[in-house]
């Protein structure tokens, strides 16, 4: 071999070993043949070990999606996804290294050939997520700018300050608002079920914001469409982003804006922002947003919180006999059987592939009677498919936070290992975490 | 001389320049010569994680010649699958380490399965990896 293409081999894997952007090539079954050290450090935090070896595995938990996608493309060749953002599980590692999402592409080069591109876009994710939390400010506040009102409400929600105009709009004294809850301008429909105004700031001071619409009173026994935004007041200084939204919150400011025009549908945004497209569940990166939130603040508002890890029971097969169509439909009707046993504050969340979990804000014998339910709930479920009814089951694992279990990725790790002792034990029943007591 | 009756000039003992029994003094009082002749990857690197010590073996190994390493940051330009908690973190945070951990490298891109031997210890201001396939 000449000194020349030695050389050019060698400035080839000089490239390929420093370059910024994760490159794998691996077979129509994930077998890795070729990766540069980025796309290794990068799979790494997915898989939590050294060895990585098969692509679609190492995202099995968090982006069982791309294996689905690169096996569903009928092309003989061609870009499979483009930026596809996979949300890795928080928590993983506590290093630098520890990206939260990345962003992949993937190229089919031939039935047997895919190339795939892999970066860490966590900064980005969270930039995006804030400057989309600015946007839903603005479109409410400026959309309307000539018509809004404010209202200040104190650390549990009730009115503490408010401005004439919206007094002499609704023709309330003033005495018969302060220290109210913001229901007090509602006006539902004869058969409309009561407002959950203390819902409603829980999900304010989970999420940072709260945007709803509905009938207000005015003047006069009127009613006027609304649309309201209550938004988590904080003392803290803005520029360290997000955290400042998570700490206590001190107050609401309520933005109260009428409108004609109905097509602004903030729950549709929210569920866009927040939910699993495939089951409507949360999402995996909602999830672990609210999760840490309520970890943080839980203690402080005295309240217990556990999980319920949920597995589906021998999934991998309903897929091979029944192909994935079927496969989506049983992960949809157990998400809709899920959401109908749990309460409204409960979250449900797909973590991804057929494993889900529930954050309950109860103890850990009150979750093991919700995953029980649960249980029985899925088992009962009848799902249709061309071979007939379908009948599945899950597995549960329950875990609380104690003193020595405090991190949502070790409170998982906990609930796992239960779930792991359920599928032992022979599947379709509930795993209880033990020794959670031993810690005063 | 050749590297190779350097290396048998050194050895006084059957087991002395073993993968697993090497010393950190031992390696760090050898020649490059010496340090070439091994059998194993050798990686010297500066307490700011600059390589010094970029031996024949991983050369041949990962592919790439010295030069282009040499004086660089290893971790964040030659070996970015180390640069996280199990390895590249070690060194920042341990005083003294001497381990064996099975580890999976890219060398010339493919993944390979390696053993990798951290070794730092307070006697020596140079941080050891040593890399055997």
């Amino acid at each position: 071999m000449s000194s020349d293409s030695d050389d050019e081999l060698s400035n080839l894997m000089q490239f390929l070993y420093t370059c910024p952007v994760g490159l794998v090539d691996f077979d129509a079954s994930g077998t890795i043949g070729l990766m540069n050290p980025k796309a290794m450090q990068l799979m790494q935090v997915l898989t939590a070990t050294p060895h990585v070896s098969n692509f679609f595995s190492a995202f099995e938990r968090c982006g069982p999606e791309l294996r689905n996608l690169a096996q569903g493309f009928t092309g003989r060749r061609g870009t499979v996804c483009e930026n596809r953002r996979v949300f890795v599980r928080e928590g993983i590692v506590d290093d630098a290294s520890g990206a939260t999402v990345l962003d992949c592409t993937m190229v089919k080069l031939s039935d047997e050939r895919f190339i795939a591109t892999l970066s860490d876009v966590s900064r980005q994710v969270a930039q995006e997520r804030r400057l989309r939390q600015a946007e839903v400010w603005f479109s409410s506040l400026l959309d309307g700018a000539d018509d809004f009102d404010v209202l200040s409400l104190d650390g549990a929600g009730r009115i503490d300050g408010v401005k004439a105009g919206l007094l002499e709009e609704t023709g309330l004294p003033r005495d018969a608002v302060i220290g109210r809850t913001l229901d007090v301008f509602d006006c539902p429909d004869a058969d409309g079920a009561a407002s959950d105004v203390v819902g409603k700031i829980a999900l304010a001071r989970r999420d940072g914001w709260y945007l709803d619409e509905g009938w207000r009173r005015v003047k006069g026994g009127e009613r006027r469409w609304c649309q309201r935004l209550i938004v988590v007041k904080s003392d803290r200084d803005r520029d360290s982003g997000e955290r400042s939204l998570e700490r206590a919150a001190s107050g609401y400011v309520a933005v109260l804006r009428s409108t004609t025009r109905q097509t602004f549908d903030a729950a549709k945004l929210r569920r866009l922002l927040q939910t699993d497209h495939l089951t409507g569940a949360c999402n995996r990166a909602h999830f672990f947003e609210v999760a840490e939130r309520e970890l943080r603040q839980g203690p402080y508002r005295g309240q217990v919180l556990s999980v319920v890890a949920m597995d589906v029971d021998h999934f991998k097969r309903i897929n091979d006999t029944h192909g994935h169509a079927v496969g989506d439909e049983v992960l949809k009707a157990i998400t809709a059987a899920c959401q109908g046993v749990l309460d409204p504050a409960d979250t449900f969340a797909r973590l991804g592939g057929e494993e889900f979990v529930a954050m309950v804000a109860t103890d850990l014998a009150g979750a093991s009677a919700k995953a029980e339910a649960l249980r029985a709930r899925v088992a009962a479920l009848e799902i249709p498919s061309a071979a007939g009814p379908l009948r599945v089951t899950a597995s549960f694992g329950c875990a609380t936070v104690s003193a020595s279990v405090r991190s949502m990725a070790a409170l998982l790790a906990e609930a796992d290992r239960a779930l792991y002792s359920a599928k032992h034990a022979g599947r379709n029943r509930v795993g209880i975490a033990e020794g959670v007591a031993a810690v005063a | 001389m050749s590297s190779h009756s350097a290396q048998a000039a050194l050895i006084d003992g059957p087991d002395r320049f073993d993968f697993a029994e090497i010393r950190i003094a031992v390696l760090d009082a050898m020649t490059p010569d010496q340090v070439d002749a091994l059998p194993y990857g050798v990686v010297g690197l500066a307490s700011d994680g600059t390589t010094e010590i970029y031996n024949a073996t991983e050369s041949k190994l990962a592919g790439i010649p010295s030069s282009i390493v040499l004086g660089w940051s290893y971790f964040a330009e030659t070996a970015q699958c180390m640069n996280n908690f199990m390895v590249a973190q070690r060194f920042e945070d341990e005083p003294e380490i001497d381990e064996v951990i099975d580890y999976v490298l890219t060398l010339r891109m493919r993944p390979t399965p390696v053993r990798l031997r951290l070794i730092k210890a307070g006697s020596c201001a140079r941080r050891y990896l040593l890399i055997q396939r």
